[in-house]
């Protein structure tokens, strides 16, 4: 019965989020940060080793998104093969994340397998050689994979969108890097990003039953990772005013996608995380959210709208993401800009903005479902620099928020003439969006 | 809580997953506390309490789906399923998600081939709001003109989305229309879109009528309930729903021979899509769900495509010179038919007819070469830890006893299932191999440069 004891032992002091806080055990061992949340339900381990420090470091574009990419292609006494062989064989589970500020790489398995495998991240992130032939093969995946972008116009949208919305910026870089640029990417290259973020500040957040503390002697005898490095936060400036909406012409479609928002500024929404997020959801944020409500319920014109804010630690993202046949495409734009209006002007009932406090509140208790998604939103908490307690008080913040606070937060965020907007679609287009702004064509080549 | 207990035990009884020793089966070392009610109206309701947070999650599991359709009416299980959100009686027009996502909670369906499931998760104590709104649209669905309509369009704005905008759901569902060419698998799920046009609103109607009756579908609850109390509840709310008189005759008439495939030669098929480099499915004919030979050729589908030390991988793509940029193979196996598909991306300059030539022999000679006592335990490994992670919520549970429940008649059948994948060895699979490789296949490919 002991398993059993402690797992609903654990379940409970997490919902009960007044005690939350004691169970997640922040340790040191020597100098690396390590985070661990005990959840015994299953005999599986998640370790997610947080860098600090992601693509904003790129000397050339990709370069951090390739160095975990191949990291397992090779060491100095095993192949690929033999490698993906060995974590395969135990179902370890390897993945990992690339963003401008910050990369994680997590590895998930079995509890009783757990000194082999760790041992064995240790040893490639020791003496992972990146050797020529399999870098050569896998950037040419790579290139195709860009080059095949034009048959998926969701990430196509989402590509330029970044790349628009973000110029002139440090973060318009895409994380995955370029046609032009993997041209650049070489093994010494990749070797010394490797040795950098080896030396860059990192925490281990881990999950599992109490013996997976055990892996600390493994990791101080076989890592020698460091926190040498401290990374610079790379600041921007508000984007300016935009004239412009974007038009990335594709053969043969009769949908468009459409990308609607801009980037902040860390002063923008530090404090303001809870009241951002809400917004969001009002906004875009489910089938009862605004923009699904308008867009899809009242007139048949999508399958599917959301609106997001997310929040780094120097810099975050907004936005609205939708798409429609081309005939009613600037009909949807105009409906979303009506919604950015109205919700900034208060026109909304009241009902509707309890329902959202009320769907927010009610479904907090979700968060604590999956203990490696709770993982997740401590390791975001801890690089925005959030105290926890936020996430307690989650429910409290949410009701105590004003239908002005949620007018101010749609104001300043969505302000339609700093929204970038981009569609991509058939060049049939240009003329029905060109009654909404000037219209300028891209050549979707031009992005990857 | 019995369930928990019992998987915790599970690593310690795989063979070579490390000096365990091997005192039970995994059939045996794991037990589902489930409770099954049985409705007098045919309805089949399973309860599994998880008094770990207080929330719940409910699946209903309604037996139809493309196959149930027949032709000028190809999508009318999928566009029901939208209007399923739409209102009834009494949850009225558009009622049912400010309801649901008012309570905190979420919802949401999904069609295939053989069902329709609608799901929801909730805090505990709506549980008897959501019977209720659940067993109103059972009973009472509205059919809005207005409603009908608008949601027509947006059906047709989704099919655009997953088909005709996607060169993978063009592939996807142009296979299906070759491989199970003449039987009810082969028509469109999502719909044909002259039928999405004309389909009525009174065609609709007697279509819900038909299949949407207690005697069709098994209600899943997990999650902090207190099962006597939801037994009552189930009974009163669902209780004086009437079976529907046909259903039964409707599935019996559906024989598993009016699903077989019929090609006798393999097929080659080129579709001209928008992909520049070439997409590829390529599939042969299998067996039914629950049948024992599938879970050889479950082992066999991840011994080829799972993970990168798998035989696809490794010949296609992370090599010198790569000819794929992604390879999978999988087995998937409907109500009444299987398939084994391998499919991937090729790069492009790739020969496609020289790659299909090679492939086809490839996949014989691996028969020889991959099926080894080694890989087939990395992949029963694989199998533990998937299936942790499948039962890691109550909706993942919710599904695994759902799917069992509706596609194989009882959800005790993981029992067996356990066992036949405990007893894979590896002539099962050289011996299913050989027999899957060497019969007729569909070879399927999109790309630009299809005339």
């Amino acid at each position: 019965m002991k398993y059993i004891l402690t797992a609903l032992l654990f379940v409970n002091t997490a919902f009960a989020s007044d005690s939350f806080l004691d169970s997640v055990n922040r340790m040191k061992w020597n100098d690396l940060d390590v985070v661990w949340i005990e959840d015994d339900k299953f005999p599986k381990f998640t370790a997610s080793l947080y860098f600090q420090d992601g693509a904003l470091n790129d000397s050339v574009s990709g370069v951090t998104q390739a160095t975990f990419d191949q990291l397992t292609a090779g060491t100095s006494k095993e192949t690929q093969r033999e490698i993906s062989e060995f974590f395969d064989f135990y179902g370890a589970n390897l993945r990992h994340s690339v963003t401008h500020e910050y990369s994680v790489f997590t590895v998930q398995a079995l509890t009783k397998d757990i000194e082999p495998v760790i041992g064995k991240v240790c040893e490639i992130f020791k003496d992972a050689q990146y050797p020529q032939n399999e870098l050569k093969s896998h950037l040419s995946r790579a290139k195709s994979g860009l080059k095949n972008l034009v048959t998926s116009h969701a990430a196509l949208a989402d590509r330029v969108y970044r790349r628009v919305s973000l110029e002139g910026t440090a973060y318009a870089n895409p994380v995955e890097g370029t046609l032009k640029s993997f041209d650049q990417i070489t093994p010494a290259l990749l070797k010394s990003r490797l040795e950098g973020l080896n030396k860059t500040r990192k925490v281990l957040y881990l999950a599992g039953p109490s013996d997976v503390k055990d892996i600390r002697k493994v990791i101080e005898k076989n890592c020698h990772w460091t926190n040498e490095t401290k990374v610079t936060p790379q600041m921007i400036q508000k984007p300016a005013t935009q004239s412009t909406l974007y038009l990335v012409e594709v053969p043969n479609a009769n949908q468009a996608q459409i990308r609607i928002g801009r980037y902040l500024v860390a002063d923008e929404f530090k404090g303001k995380y809870d009241q951002f997020q809400f917004m969001a959801s009002f906004l875009g944020g489910g089938f009862t959210s605004k923009l699904v409500q308008e867009l899809r319920v009242k007139r048949g014109l999508t399958y599917s709208a959301g609106a997001y804010v997310s929040m780094q630690r120097d810099y975050g993202r907004a936005g609205v993401m939708t798409f429609s046949k081309n005939e009613t495409t600037a009909e949807a734009i105009s409906i979303i800009r009506n919604v950015f209006a109205d919700v900034s002007a208060g026109r909304y009932e009241n009902k509707e903005f309890v329902h959202q406090k009320n769907h927010q509140i009610g479904g907090y208790a979700f968060s604590f479902e999956q203990t490696n998604a709770l993982l997740g939103q401590i390791m975001l908490y801890d690089h925005q620099n959030r105290d926890l307690a936020d996430l307690v008080n989650f429910p409290k913040i949410i009701e105590n928020l004003s239908k002005s606070e949620l007018s101010s937060a749609t104001m300043e965020v969505f302000p339609w003439d700093r929204q970038t907007i981009v569609v991509v679609g058939d060049k049939s287009l240009v003329k029905s969006l060109s009654r909404i702004r000037p219209v300028r064509v891209l050549n979707y080549q031009d992005y990857l | 809580m019995k369930f928990l207990i019992s998987l915790l035990l599970l690593p310690l009884l795989l063979n070579g997953c490390s000096s365990a020793k091997k005192d039970k089966n995994l059939a045996e070392s794991i037990n589902l506390d489930v409770e099954e009610v049985k409705l007098d109206n045919g309805m089949t309701a399973l309860l599994v309490n998880n008094p770990k947070l207080p929330i719940f999650s409910l699946y209903f599991f309604y037996k139809v789906g493309g196959k149930n359709e027949v032709p000028g009416i190809t999508g009318a299980s999928h566009f029901l399923e939208h209007m399923m959100f739409k209102g009834a009686k009494k949850f009225g027009k558009n009622t049912l998600d400010f309801i649901i996502e008012g309570s905190g909670g979420s919802t949401n369906a999904y069609t295939t081939n053989d069902q329709t499931v609608y799901y929801e998760n909730l805090p505990s104590k709506e549980l008897s709001m959501i019977l209720d709104i659940e067993a109103d649209r059972m009973e009472n669905l509205s059919l809005d003109p207005d409603d009908f309509e608008k949601e027509r369009a947006v059906v047709l704005e989704e099919r655009k989305m997953r088909y005709e905008n996607s060169p993978r759901g063009q592939l996807y569902q142009e296979l299906m229309r070759n491989f199970f060419a003449g039987t009810p698998y082969g028509r469109s799920v999502i719909g044909e879109i002259p039928d999405l046009k004309s389909v009525t609103r009174e065609q609709m109607h007697a279509y819900f009528k038909k299949f949407y009756a207690p005697n069709n579908v098994t209600l899943v609850l997990v999650g902090d309930i207190k099962t006597s109390h939801a037994k009552q509840m189930i009974r009163e709310k669902f209780g004086k729903i009437p079976a529907s008189p046909t259903v039964a005759q409707e599935h019996a008439s559906l024989k598993d021979e009016a699903f077989q495939v019929t090609f006798k030669e393999s097929k080659v098929i080129k579709k001209k899509g928008e992909s520049p480099s070439p997409l590829f499915m390529m599939a042969y004919p299998t067996y039914k769900v629950g049948h024992p030979k599938g879970y050889a050729l479950d082992v066999l589908s991840s011994i080829l495509g799972s993970g990168k030390s798998s035989a696809l991988i490794n010949e296609y793509i992370l090599v010198n010179r790569p000819v794929a940029t992604s390879m999978y193979a999988a087995h998937q196996q409907l109500e009444k038919a299987g398939m084994f598909f391998i499919g991937g991306e090729l790069l492009r300059g790739v020969k496609l007819d020289e790659f299909r030539q090679n492939l086809q022999k490839k996949l014989l000679s691996y028969c020889e070469t991959e099926i080894t006592p080694r890989n087939i335990q990395k992949i029963k490994n694989n199998y533990l830890v998937d299936l942790y992670g499948g039962l890691d919520t109550n909706a993942g549970l919710a599904q695994f006893l759902g799917d069992r429940q509706l596609l194989l008649g009882d959800w005790r059948h993981y029992k067996k299932e356990l066992e036949l994948y405990e007893k894979v060895n590896v002539d099962d699979v050289k011996s299913l191999c050989k027999e899957t490789f060497s019969k007729p296949s569909v070879f399927v490919s999109v790309w630009n440069q299809h005339k």
